[in-house]
């Protein structure tokens, strides 16, 4: 569906991301959004976020509120940052549509909950990334993530998923 | 239940006036105890019938240990009944919800009714003549009750009704159905599930509890606009309110009313945004009432033992043991008004639940109130206020920083551990 060079240019965006969050680098993963972001972990993939509750579901206003939240340093859930690391996986272009890839790709994510239990948390699932080519960069403008058990009992999400 | 032969817990001892025990956080036998006495011999929420609005619609839940399913009969009569096959035990229903037109057991084929009768079993001549059908159903909660489509069981008999267990607390359910232009709720959105390991007597500590805010939540309080911020600054009067048998409220409307603008607890929603709603109310209630509810709002209450009601989200929670506990979420959908409706879920996702702005600080703070209850002197405080509460229309009425609503939480919890199940049976 795209040349070797631009999946290439996907696929490191995505990388670049991931770190950005497992590193819980709020204003430059802030930085990674158009102006019309949605960031979205619904409760299962089909869902319609108007008519199901999601566990996160937010517009461009509402991940900047998320990003000051956690730069306040009393976002006492994520004092200190979750040590974290990810793995991603099976990076594809889905569809194209105008100057926006949809790129789909599996992940696992080990997360530390260093804030209070020091349990090591096993997340996992797939995310979409309607990533949109703006002048020489690229932004996204959708990053949709499905967890495996996303709607079991989980704990704390108030990390970068 | 585990079988124990302990000798009995003196709860005397362990709940003062102005102070209780931490064991009573973390020691099995006592959780055993809770289980036996609150969870399975009391009124609990189990759901709302909006879940299950047709014949065969079904959610399952747990309740104490016992994991039960909410179903609607053909006859549109709701039940609430164990989720275990009579033969021998296996789990007949594993999704969170679905439709069926019987229950069917996947080991030997056992068919049980909706409301948990049991319709047949496959080689019906391997069973004696004196084999009663009817005394291996799924068996029934001894007490189901619907108010305003609140569903509340109590798994073997309470030894009261669900009108002597909310008694006053009614109004605080009022208050939400009446914010509906039809005077119903849907809870139709789905729950958000949320795992944590602290004991699950810190829900309904932390959720009534006024004094936490400003620390707790600075966060929110920093990176948003809340309406919260000028209560919680004492700039107004909200109070707690003890409304008997373990009921609990922070009342913010009190606030709300003395300011007179409508939807401050809406995120201070412009009215504007909401003209059909606003229209729909007045012609249910006439303009002067409709004021009134705009100002008022949702209540932010406990129903004892597992209910809160916070603004527009209903949340409930199944004790895991002593040190682990699951919350659940939704928002309180109004019958007849979409325009308040797609807001809620917003609200909602931002409020509570495990990616929200406000609940994960309340559970990364009840873990280590979990973990630090190990640390000795092993009292907990519970004393703020003392001196300064006041009786208001029959109700123990202070301010809302003070742990009115936690003692009164624990006057209720040490009457139903000190009853004497046998003998009332």
């Amino acid at each position: 569906m795209v040349s070797d060079e631009v999946l290439r240019e996907l696929s490191d965006f995505i990388h670049h991301e991931a770190r950005l969050c497992d590193e819980s680098r709020y204003a430059e993963w802030e930085a990674l959004w158009t102006d019309d972001g949605h960031y979205w972990v619904p409760r299962a993939a089909d869902h319609d976020p108007e008519k199901q509750v999601s566990h996160i579901n937010d517009n461009r206003r509402r991940i900047h509120t998320r990003v000051h939240q956690l730069l306040t340093g009393t976002r006492h859930s994520q004092v200190p940052p979750s040590p974290m690391r990810r793995v991603i996986s099976g990076i594809v272009v889905e569809d194209i549509e105008g100057d926006d890839y949809l790129v789909g790709a599996n992940f696992m994510l080990l997360e530390l909950a260093v804030q209070s239990t020091h349990d090591l948390h096993l997340w996992g699932g797939r995310t979409t990334y309607r990533l949109r080519r703006e002048g020489n960069r690229l932004l996204m403008a959708l990053k949709k993530v499905v967890l495996v058990n996303a709607d079991e009992p989980v704990p704390n999400l108030s990390f970068l998923i | 239940m585990r079988i124990e032969h302990a000798p009995p817990v003196d709860y005397d001892r362990l709940i003062k006036k102005d102070r209780i025990h931490s064991a009573l956080y973390t020691d099995p036998a006592i959780f055993d105890e809770e289980m036996e006495k609150i969870f399975h011999h009391g009124w609990v929420f189990v759901g709302h019938d909006s879940e299950i609005p047709n014949p065969g619609d079904y959610v399952t839940r747990q309740v104490g240990y016992e994991p039960v399913i909410m179903s609607r009969a053909k006859t549109g009569k709701v039940h609430v009944i164990r989720n275990r096959c009579a033969h021998r035990g296996n789990k007949i229903c594993t999704l969170d919800a679905g439709n069926e037109k019987v229950f069917a057991c996947p080991y030997h084929g056992w068919v049980f009714d909706l409301d948990g009768k049991l319709l047949d079993t496959p080689q019906p001549d391997g069973y004696g003549p004196d084999f009663d059908k009817s005394a291996n159903g799924m068996a029934p909660a001894a007490q189901v009750e619907v108010y305003r489509g609140f569903v509340f069981a109590s798994l073997n008999h309470s030894g009261i009704t669900l009108d002597q267990h909310l008694g006053r607390a009614k109004e605080l359910l009022d208050r939400c159905c009446d914010l509906s232009p039809e005077g119903e709720l849907d809870l139709t959105a789905g729950w958000l599930k949320h795992r944590f390991k602290a004991n699950w007597k810190m829900l309904p500590e932390n959720d009534c509890d006024g004094y936490h805010v400003d620390t707790t939540h600075s966060s929110f309080m920093t990176a948003t606009d809340s309406q919260a911020i000028d209560l919680i600054q004492g700039k107004s009067d909200p109070v707690v309110r003890d409304w008997g048998n373990g009921h609990i409220e922070i009342d913010f409307a009190v606030a709300y009313r003395q300011r007179g603008n409508p939807f401050e607890w809406f995120g201070r929603m412009s009215p504007a945004k909401l003209p059909n709603y606003i229209a729909a109310m007045e012609a249910r209630y006439g303009k002067e009432k409709a004021h009134h509810l705009f100002c008022s709002g949702p209540p932010h209450a406990i129903i004892f033992p597992n209910l809160f009601i916070g603004e527009l989200n209903v949340v409930f929670y199944y004790p895991i043991s002593a040190n682990e506990c699951v919350q659940l979420y939704t928002p309180m959908l109004l019958k007849g008004a979409p325009e308040v409706n797609k807001r809620a879920i917003h609200q909602t996702e931002g409020a509570v639940g495990p990616g929200s702005f406000l609940i994960p600080e309340d559970v990364i703070i009840a873990e280590r109130n979990q973990a630090g209850l190990a640390a000795r002197p092993e009292w907990l405080d519970l004393s703020r206020g003392l001196h300064r509460e006041y009786q208001e229309d029959g109700l123990t009425v202070s301010h809302m920083s003070d742990e009115t609503v936690n003692r009164a939480f624990y006057k209720r919890y040490k009457e139903m551990m000190q009853r004497n199940l046998q003998a009332a049976a």
